[in-house]
């Protein structure tokens, strides 16, 4: 990278850091570099240091890196700069110290195995198996290293560089066993999904019933792994904001802002302030849009089906708020990198009070039919509970986590688009439970609210985009006015936006939880990779686990709670 | 109107003012009266994976009401249903399931392809997507949009339902008129529709069902975990 040092030569300003003096000293020689880019601390470790180097981070009193978040591998095919073909990136997220970090460790070709980090962190299962599947990295020790995404017919590793794109391979016929069951064994098996009216689009989970009682699950996932991390490698990086807006598609607009945020902090560019104003309503009022579908197609799959039809006409009034402001209703492609696409119509603000006033309206009596309603509260209470110290540990994101009683947001722990001007609380729950989940979503629906009244009471005039030639395109009047700025338009069209080489994980706290963008850029026009950390994937990797002891029927309750969204579960 | 119309069934809604002959007695043709029968009570199926069923749930909520159209009740069960509304990305993965759902669906059946990743693969031209369903199945009515906006599908249900008024599904088994979409554009669809319909032919050949549909529920006999191993 630009910036590495050597470990002998680790600036002091590195050393001040707690993770890297923590680990220069237990590491010695096997901390290859560390770096600090745009304020985010990376390290990279010798192969053989992995495991140890994350039990340091994880258990060391003043680094405390519980929260697991994300682990990729990356394939630096043609890139001269770098040790090794592959490497394996980790970030860990720190809730008492509130900060991020990433640990890199370099991976050859010839060998490339990593030691498993599965005794540490549960989540790392099923990224590691990801890993495993996109670009054969072999973890030791892996309980179950097999296909995760693609399907059991593919050959060869997709995300590897050498892999053509468009390459498929015909799946006759699906993986029929998920789970090992004696043949002695007088269990029945029951498979859920992947085409079930309460899987909430495709995913699978198969049970092993005792009774009632499930005694084992397993779920397979990559039912809807459309490969958006290797498309977004062959596109620029205005060509990625459609992309985002499918991956969680119940609240389009705050994915594609999540994405823009991540580009800025990488360009190190600011959006205009009416620009970071408009993307927080926006972004609240989705939130408030995802909570709704959420609660609301939980609900219908216990039997009720009033509350789904009272908000869905809050959402129709949402979704036109959108619609007057960028032309469509569900994927908005609204944002740009550096600001908004355009400015917001006239009567914007007006049209969010009124919009406002419905949505709350309707929630008002959704709320009134469930939270106290008898039937609601024996089918969610004690329902699904998740540990605190088991949250961490999967990586669990947003609602869910705050659910089971870990207080952070990144909204207000790491303010982006000027959250910090705003007052709201961070609600978070007591036992971890479906009933808890579903609080702590409803007043983080009253929040939303509360934060976008503060947003229209001061929404700034001024411009919507940057005026910076090399990230925005000029405006159309001097594009036909003078050649200059033909010429900026030209290049910008035709180069993209060509941001500096480095790596960046851009962070914002989407509806589902924490949404992160590791972009790799080697200072080309296309992200060199792109991973995105989807929350509803951790979320939904401890499933199974929350099974275990309870009632089929549960199975049903819980996995609505946890929102899981398909397409920004597989990508 | 003549009654020579009648007999030949020219005018087949029975509703039709002219059709009822003093009230009590319907002079019509058993076609006509069961085509719209099955057109104004359609039964569908969600087969739902991704954004477009966003807006499917949009279309069945409130404010869109597909119950005006008498196609409200959804069915899960592919058994209990007649519309398959396909909406979403079908990736290679869900292929085999979207075959099996769609042999379970009882004849006649038709096919709405929401969206255009569902009708092209749109977008997502990449190792894992497939591009169009019509690669596996045969398609009646192809929405574009991404997704398609609800007055969209609500034009397709009325061009199913328009479908059915108009085709001879009362007397013939249906899918004889149908081999598959028209249109070309991607690379290997004929290919892979040639697989599966050879794959169907082998089958049929041994006396088998198309491949996923269950004929008994005999136990598994050997669980072989080691074929699943990547």
């Amino acid at each position: 990278m630009a910036s590495a040092t050597l470990p002998a030569a680790l600036s002091p300003a590195l050393l001040e850091q707690p993770a890297v003096r923590v680990l220069s000293e237990a590491l010695g020689e096997n901390l290859l570099a560390a770096t600090d880019f745009r304020g985010e601390i990376a390290i990279t470790v010798e192969r053989k240091a992995w495991y140890k180097a994350v039990s340091l981070l994880r258990d060391h009193p003043e680094l405390e890196f519980k929260l697991f978040l994300d682990l990729c591998g990356v394939d630096f095919f043609d890139r001269e700069d770098q040790p090794e073909r592959f490497a394996v990136v980790l970030h860990l997220y720190s809730v008492s110290k509130k900060r991020h970090v990433r640990l890199r460790t370099p991976v050859p070709e010839s060998d490339p195995k990593v030691q498993t980090i599965i005794p540490l962190f549960k989540g790392a299962n099923w990224f590691e198996r990801e890993a495993w599947d996109m670009y054969g990295i072999v973890f030791d020790g892996h309980p179950n290293l097999i296909r995760l995404l693609t399907h059991d017919a593919f050959v060869g590793h997709p995300l590897r560089k050498d892999y053509p794109q468009g390459q498929r391979h015909v799946l006759k016929e699906p993986r029929k066993w998920l789970l090992q069951v004696p043949p002695e064994s007088e269990h029945m098996i029951v498979n859920l999904g992947p085409s079930h009216p309460a899987m909430h689009g495709c995913f699978r989970v198969q049970t092993l019933l005792d009774g009632e009682i499930v005694r084992d699950a397993e779920a397979e996932i990559g039912y809807m792994h459309r490969n958006f991390e290797k498309m977004a490698e062959a596109r620029t990086y205005w060509q990625v904001i459609p992309y985002t807006d499918r991956l969680n598609y119940c609240s389009s607009f705050m994915n594609g802002h999540g994405w823009a945020l991540a580009v800025e902090k990488l360009l190190g560019v600011q959006a205009p302030a009416r620009a970071e104003a408009v993307r927080v309503i926006l972004s609240e009022f989705s939130r408030i849009m995802d909570h709704f579908v959420c609660i609301s197609t939980n609900v219908v799959d216990l039997g009720a089906i009033t509350p789904f039809f009272v908000v869905f006409r809050g959402r129709e009034k949402i979704y036109e708020l959108l619609e007057s402001c960028c032309g469509a209703r569900l994927t908005v492609s609204y944002v740009r990198i550096g600001g908004l696409a355009q400015d917001v119509p006239d009567d914007f603000v007006p049209r969010c009070r009124e919009t406002l006033e419905f949505v709350m309206d309707a929630f008002k009596q959704m709320d009134e039919l469930l939270t106290r309603n008898i039937i609601f509260n024996n089918r969610f209470r004690d329902i699904g509970v998740l540990s605190k110290e088991d949250a961490l540990s999967y990586g669990w994101a947003g609602p869910c986590l705050r659910g089971s009683g870990v207080e952070t947001d990144v909204r207000r722990d790491a303010p982006y688009s000027g959250y910090d001007q705003y007052d709201f609380d961070v609600p978070v729950g007591t036992t971890g439970d479906c009933y808890d989940r579903y609080l702590v979503r409803i007043e983080e629906i009253r929040q939303s609210a509360r934060i976008i009244r503060q947003a229209l009471d001061k929404l700034p005039a001024g411009p919507v985009i940057v005026d910076d030639r090399k990230v925005a395109l000029p405006p159309k009047s001097e594009v036909y006015g003078n050649i200059e700025s033909l010429m900026n338009h030209f290049k910008l069209v035709y180069d993209g936006i060509l941001p500096p080489a480095g790596e960046v994980y851009g962070a914002t706290e989407g509806a589902n939880g924490e949404l992160g963008y590791y972009i790799v850029s080697d200072g080309g026009k296309h992200p060199y990779r792109l991973k995105v950390r989807p929350p509803c994937y951790n979320n939904y990797q401890a499933y199974p686990e929350m099974l275990k002891g309870g009632q089929i029927a549960d199975a049903i309750a819980i996995i609505g709670g946890l929102n899981v969204i398909a397409g920004e579960l597989d990508r | 109107m003549g009654v020579f119309d009648i007999l030949k069934g020219k005018f087949v809604d029975p509703t039709y003012a002219g059709v009822h002959a003093g009230g009590d007695v319907i002079t019509t043709t058993v076609d006509a009266v069961v085509k719209w029968g099955r057109k104004s009570s359609i039964w569908p199926m969600p087969f739902g994976t991704a954004c477009c069923a966003i807006e499917f749930m949009a279309l069945t909520g409130s404010h869109y009401d597909l119950a005006r159209f008498g196609a409200e009740v959804l069915r899960f069960s592919p058994r209990q249903a007649d519309l398959m509304f396909v909406a979403g990305t079908i990736p290679d993965k869900l292929g085999p399931v979207l075959k099996t759902i769609y042999d379970q669906m009882p004849e006649p059946k038709w096919v709405i392809s929401m969206g255009v990743c569902a009708s092209s693969g749109g977008f997502y031209r990449s190792y894992h997507v497939m591009q169009g369903i019509d690669e596996l199945i045969p398609v009646d009515v192809y929405v574009p949009g991404c997704p398609p906006s609800p007055e969209g599908l609500v034009a397709a249900v009325m061009k199913i339902q328009e479908k059915i008024q108009t085709s001879k599904q009362a007397r013939e088994p249906q899918g004889a008129h149908r081999v598959g979409a028209n249109g070309e554009g991607m690379y290997d669809r004929r290919t892979r529709r040639a697989a599966w319909a050879a794959d169907d032919a082998e089958r049929r050949a041994a006396g088998q069902q198309p491949r996923g549909v269950l004929t008994d529920l005999k136990p598994e006999p050997e669980i072989d975990h080691g074929a699943h191993h990547g």
